[in-house]
């Protein structure tokens, strides 16, 4: 371990500043049953997800649905009228997971959100296929009609029935452009152009579920029940991905202040605003930043702050700060941003803070730009001098990017420091560590002393993150003590 | 923490589909519903008596019988079917196929059923009283009935289907809209019985 900066001894705190949080003896009591209510809303958050599918069966149940089956062709209707009320739910639920919502961001964070809104994609497909072929089966028997002359019986004499077959095809558009093999193949901004289509597509079938759907015909309270998660849905996006932002936006007025060049292709970008006070605690955690200048206003970044939010105003004037790497091609633009700039900003996002703290000990790997959050986390989050640990890895010295203002933190608030630098290991790929390390035989073990007493922060790239959480779980860290952060959404 | 959240979706999903059952078996089905086809204020032309003939005629189900107030000025309606609906005083024949009633005078007069058309929302039949070569009314038999949508469209349809085929005297009127299976069966079925009648 030849690499420790800093040893772990709480001699170094006497420079500690007074405003910095410590931790007492209570510490560890209070981030038990923060954790304890994390679990618990992301336990009910499961129950009411699973509760609405359960709902909408029951709708189709409690109008004496499973009582009229009394052919085959009623039976393929009345599968497929399931189908489609679970698929819909399903879709609801997919667009409440994407609407950023508070609830949902503080109890799984944005990562896991979009992740479950990912696996929900082709089940919900699948549903609504069913449901569509279901329908066109049974109707078709009722009729003594093949499926096919069916859908086209359908399409002409039914009314809003050649809207759902619209719908129908712009839901497969979204989710064929969203599988992994075929999204890796076009830009994101044709994804996303794509993707952006669900609206018209839950737009286009809503009018066939109230109009053609016997469940939901006027004087229901199917009807009502419907109408009210549809509602709900829609206000809940518009409010948290239109109007917040907007909010936000107006509130804040930041504006950047300064563009500083960190290394090769990383830049540090400073926005000064108002009323920066409510954004306290939020260093570590992302926003959506969008800077209003010419070819850039269109492209929206989610970028982690690299410092906690520095207020010096009694109105709350202050400063942001995020560092970034010239990754893509709306990242290079950063570069050039002019001071004066407007920018939009929607957030904070992400549960990568103090909020998911669990236990009274931290330990913070951070790898190349992923070290910036890190250090933003470091400055604010409470620990005892001695009960935290930062390793970070970077090829050279020049990648652990902001590596000397970690430094400082570290000296000040008595941190365990490690630079693991240097080129990863050939012969295993499954290791994080750089290959001296390796060959000295060094695990994450060797380098934070107590891991079941600690909470792991990781941020790096995704495969090498990956390798940091096998290793956490081959120490004996339990799930619920890693914090990761995916950006790969 | 994993399995609590679990074994709580689980009970809970569990319990709102037993709820939604329970409800299921509680309301009476769509089927005994109200399919109304009234039938009022109709002029029945028969031996120069009018006999304004009300008909109500419910349980789609069975779909078979119905009422038919014919020619010689008796107000008849009739009811059968599962449930509800009452019927006052039944005369004319019931039954499926053509029968006619006592005509008085003209050579086509009596009712006629037409065939019964199956589509997607359930089987449409009609009944047609024709007294000295003129449809005087229509009754239906049985309409689009498999789900509260199709009887709500059905009640609008039916109604409306009957004031234009009376006042056009054939079935080449047009469909109403937003009811375009219930019209398209319900003109088809009439076109059946008007062919029985020979008209």
């Amino acid at each position: 371990m030849k690499t420790q900066l800093l040893p772990a001894s709480p001699a170094s705190s006497g420079s500690r500043q007074p405003d910095r949080p410590r931790a007492s003896r209570g510490t560890a009591a209070l981030f038990a049953a923060q954790h304890r209510r994390r679990m618990l809303r992301a336990d009910l958050l499961t129950v009411v997800a699973w509760a609405s599918v359960a709902a909408a069966v029951a709708l189709w149940l409690s109008d004496g649905g499973a009582a009229a089956i009394n052919s085959p062709a009623s039976a393929f209707t009345a599968a497929g009228i399931v189908a489609g009320l679970a698929g819909m739910d399903l879709v609801l639920l997919m667009l409440l997971l994407a609407a950023r919502i508070p609830l949902v961001d503080r109890t799984i964070g944005h990562d896991r959100a979009l992740e479950f809104h990912r696996k929900l994609g082709k089940p919900s497909l699948y549903l609504l296929l069913a449901h569509g072929l279901l329908i066109a089966v049974g109707y078709g028997m009722a009729e003594g009609l093949d499926p096919i002359s069916e859908s086209i019986a359908l399409w002409v004499l039914v009314p809003d029935m050649w809207l759902a077959f619209v719908s129908m095809a712009l839901f497969l558009a979204v989710v064929i452009t969203s599988l992994v093999a075929v999204r890796r193949r076009f830009p994101y901004e044709f994804w996303y152009a794509v993707h952006l289509l669900t609206y018209a597509a839950v737009g286009t079938s809503l009018p066939h579920q109230f109009s053609v759907g016997g469940l939901f015909a006027e004087g229901t309270w199917q009807r009502w029940y419907w109408l009210a998660i549809c509602t709900f849905t829609g206000a809940a996006l518009l409010y948290f991905r239109v109007a917040q932002p907007l909010v936000a936006t107006s509130r804040h007025r930041l504006t950047v202040s300064k563009v500083e060049r960190v290394a090769a292709g990383v830049v540090s970008i400073e926005m000064t605003g108002l009323q920066l006070g409510r954004l306290a605690g939020t260093g570590g955690r992302f926003f959506v930043w969008r800077f209003l200048a010419p070819g850039l206003w269109w492209h929206s970044h989610p970028f982690s702050l690299s410092a906690e939010p520095l207020v010096w105003s009694a109105d709350g004037g202050g400063r942001l700060r995020i560092t970034v790497r010239n990754l893509g091609r709306g990242s290079a633009q950063l570069a050039r941003l002019r001071p004066g700039t407007k920018v939009m900003v929607a957030g904070p996002y992400g549960v990568f803070s103090t909020a998911a703290r669990s236990r009274d000990k931290v330990v913070m790997i951070g790898a190349g730009i992923g070290i910036t959050p890190l250090r933003a986390l470091l400055e604010r989050t409470p620990f005892a001098p001695g009960d935290a640990t930062v390793i970070l890895r970077g090829h050279t010295e020049q990648e652990l990017y902001l590596g000397s203002e970690i430094i400082d933190i570290c000296r000040q608030r008595g941190v365990r420091l490690f630079h693991a630098t240097g080129p990863r290991s050939r012969g295993d790929s499954a290791s994080w560590l750089p290959e001296d390390a390796v060959r000295s035989g060094y695990s994450l073990a060797s380098y934070a002393p107590d891991l079941a007493a600690s909470d792991i922060y990781i941020c790096g790239p995704s495969a090498w993150a990956a390798n940091v959480i096998a290793d956490a779980r081959a120490a004996g860290v339990r799930p619920e003590q890693i914090h990761h952060e995916r950006f790969d959404w | 923490m994993k399995a609590r959240g679990a074994v709580s979706a689980a009970l809970a999903s569990a319990g709102i589909l037993l709820a939604g059952w329970q409800a299921g078996t509680q309301v009476p089905g769509v089927n005994a519903t109200t399919i109304t086809t009234t039938a009022a204020g109709s002029a029945g032309a028969g031996a120069g008596t009018t006999g304004s003939s009300s008909g109500a005629a419910s349980g789609s189900s069975s779909g078979g019988t119905g009422s038919s107030a014919g020619g010689t000025g008796s107000t008849g309606s009739s009811a059968t079917g599962s449930t509800g609906s009452s019927g006052t005083g039944a005369t004319g024949s019931s039954g499926t196929g053509s029968s006619g009633t006592s005509g008085s005078e003209s050579a086509a007069s009596g009712t006629y059923t037409g065939t019964a058309v199956s589509t997607r929302f359930g089987a449409v039949q009609v009944q047609v009283t024709v007294s000295a070569g003129k449809i005087t009314d229509i009754t239906a038999l049985s309409l689009t009935d498999t789900d509260r949508k199709s009887i709500q469209i059905s009640n609008r349809a039916a109604p409306l289907l009957r004031t234009e085929v009376l006042a056009a005297q054939s079935a080449s009127v047009k469909i109403i809209s937003g009811a375009t299976v219930t019209s398209n069966a319900y003109l088809t079925s009439l076109q059946a019985a008007l062919d029985a009648a020979n008209l």
